[in-house]
């Protein structure tokens, strides 16, 4: 039966789309976790910037695949903005700090983004050249989709790239161990801070203008990606890089299925899953980690 | 005696972690290229005094100079630009990092005439140069004591200050790190401090011994030899 073929296909495509996505934020998550002991909670919120920054460089005439280059480092720099303003001066102290403050630094960018593109849900206009539908298998599959895939996978082999062959990726690798060796290094560790900052609050702005086109965009759209991308680090292991594919790629596939099959349940089954693996493995799929 | 440059001078430092004061007026030097020891038993104070002059637990009085340059106030990052390098007891190689990475991390770009380069560590270092790709962290403690010394050496310092190199090692690895501290650190002329709690060990490497006695304060200073001449010395410091 050829219609359940191409189902299959759009399924597992979308899984990997989806799953995709969720990585990329929480990669930026666990960057910034690692780094800097700073669980940002505003991060979804950076993610929905990135999106609304890539719907409005289009609708003002940008390429799409240009707003995809600027949108995320419109992020960056609001993250550059954020970390010496705000996040810096609470670093010495305990956890908690930065958990309110990221807090109530969501709930502001979200009353900013209502403020300046409205409640309304938004949508990306595509290129001409990346509208149609490909045909893989009897499935007639958006090329935007693809492209979008190629795009995931483009920025995480990018990324473990710098992290593994340029002087700053070891940096950003030894710092996440330890931190204090470092300083004894020579390295200035609040550089340190400021980069992954910046580093992942970019992440969330590319996933953020990638997604934009994959669903609406509106104000909420945040909050649900900062809740999915929790469920990936912890299912993977805070601060574990490799963790994260593992979960990623999980959560995608059981939330693409669970959509398809009993759509108001999905999210259900995916904290349920998340509740069995944790009562399991405590510290997640490969434990407490490090980037690698 | 002739005079020489202090590269490293101690004066009255007083450090605190948290209300406890666990280093009460201490005043030590090291000379350009000689070789000193800390002596002292455990938990008198020796971690907190290198932690105190690399800047990672600042003294709350007291100055310490690096090179005639005062660094009392500076954090560790800039004191080791200033030529420190920092061997700590748990040496610190970085999990997760191979053997080469561990080394460039801590390499600095040079004019040119840097007598420490990578290569000449791997010549140096046969252990090292065997194990170029290798994750630091699976390294035995030997072997990770050589990577962290040739980590210190790399960075080309002014004073290399190792802290308890003997620490876990079985004695015929202390020989060996004992050796590779007297070739590579004593004879090549580089300015070392060493802390240790091992006094064998600390007589073999360094020429001049401060003896740390109770309320983290400098008790005594002695020559290799007198130490040698008249044991009772380290017996009346570091036995029980």
């Amino acid at each position: 039966m050829g219609g359940a073929l191409s189902t299959s296909v759009d399924i597992t495509l979308n899984s990997l789309v989806l799953g995709g996505v969720f990585l990329i934020v929480a990669t930026g998550l666990n960057i910034i976790y690692g780094l800097s002991r700073v669980m940002n909670l505003a991060h979804g919120s950076l993610y929905a910037i990135g999106a609304y920054a890539g719907y409005t460089l289009t609708t003002i005439g940008f390429n799409y695949f240009a707003a995809i280059v600027i949108a995320p480092v419109l992020v960056a720099a609001v993250g550059l903005l954020l970390e010496r303003t705000i996040i810096s001066p609470m670093r010495k102290r305990s956890m908690v700090y930065t958990l309110i403050l990221t807090y109530g630094l969501m709930f502001f960018l979200d009353g900013l983004i209502k403020q300046s593109w409205g409640n309304e849900p938004r949508f990306v206009e595509l290129p001409a050249m990346i509208k149609s539908t490909i045909p893989i298998l009897g499935s007639h599959y958006p090329v935007f989709r693809l492209v979008t895939l190629f795009i995931i996978a483009g920025v995480m082999t990018g990324l473990m790239l710098f992290l593994n062959k340029t002087k700053i990726g070891i940096i950003l690798r030894a710092a996440s161990t330890i931190p204090e060796m470092v300083s004894c290094l020579g390295i200035n560790m609040k550089h340190v801070h400021i980069g992954a900052f910046v580093l992942g609050c970019a992440l969330a702005g590319i996933a953020g203008t990638i997604a934009g086109p994959l669903t609406t965009i509106d104000p909420l759209m945040g909050h649900e990606m900062l809740i999915s991308s929790f469920v990936v680090i912890v299912i993977g292991g805070l601060g574990s890089l490799r963790g994260a594919v593992f979960a990623a790629l999980l959560i995608g596939a059981v939330q693409t299925l669970a959509e398809f099959f009993i759509t108001d349940l999905a999210m259900v089954i995916v904290y349920m899953l998340m509740a069995v693996i944790l009562a399991f493995m405590p510290r997640g799929l490969l434990g407490e980690g490090r980037f690698e | 005696m002739e005079k020489k440059n202090k590269i490293l001078n101690v004066e009255e430092i007083h450090t605190f972690y948290g209300e406890s004061h666990i280093i009460q007026g201490l005043s030590l030097f090291v000379a350009e290229n000689e070789a000193v020891s800390i002596l002292g038993r455990n938990g008198v104070g020796k971690t907190t005094t290198l932690r105190s002059i690399m800047g990672l637990t600042p003294p709350r009085s007291g100055k310490i100079t690096i090179d005639g340059e005062d660094t009392t106030k500076l954090p560790a990052h800039a004191v080791s630009m200033m030529g420190v390098a920092y061997v700590p007891a748990e040496r610190h190689i970085f999990p997760g990092l191979h053997v080469e990475e561990n080394l460039k991390l801590a390499a600095r770009p040079g004019d040119g005439d840097n007598p420490w380069t990578l290569e000449r560590i791997y010549d140096q270092f046969p252990i090292l140069a065997d194990r170029t790709k290798q994750d630091g962290s699976t390294l035995s403690g030997g072997e990770q004591q050589m990577l962290a010394i040739g980590r210190a050496l790399i960075s080309n310092p002014k004073i290399i200050i190792l802290d308890e190199p003997s620490q876990g090692l079985s004695p015929l690895l202390v020989d060996a790190v004992t050796e590779c501290v007297q070739n590579f650190c004593v004879k090549s002329g580089i300015t070392l401090m060493v802390v240790e709690q091992n006094y064998r060990m600390a007589l073999k490497v360094a020429s001049r011994h401060y003896l740390m006695g109770t309320k983290g304060k400098i008790a005594g200073v002695a020559t290799t030899q007198e130490l040698n001449d008249n044991p009772q010395i380290i017996h009346d410091h570091l036995s029980v």
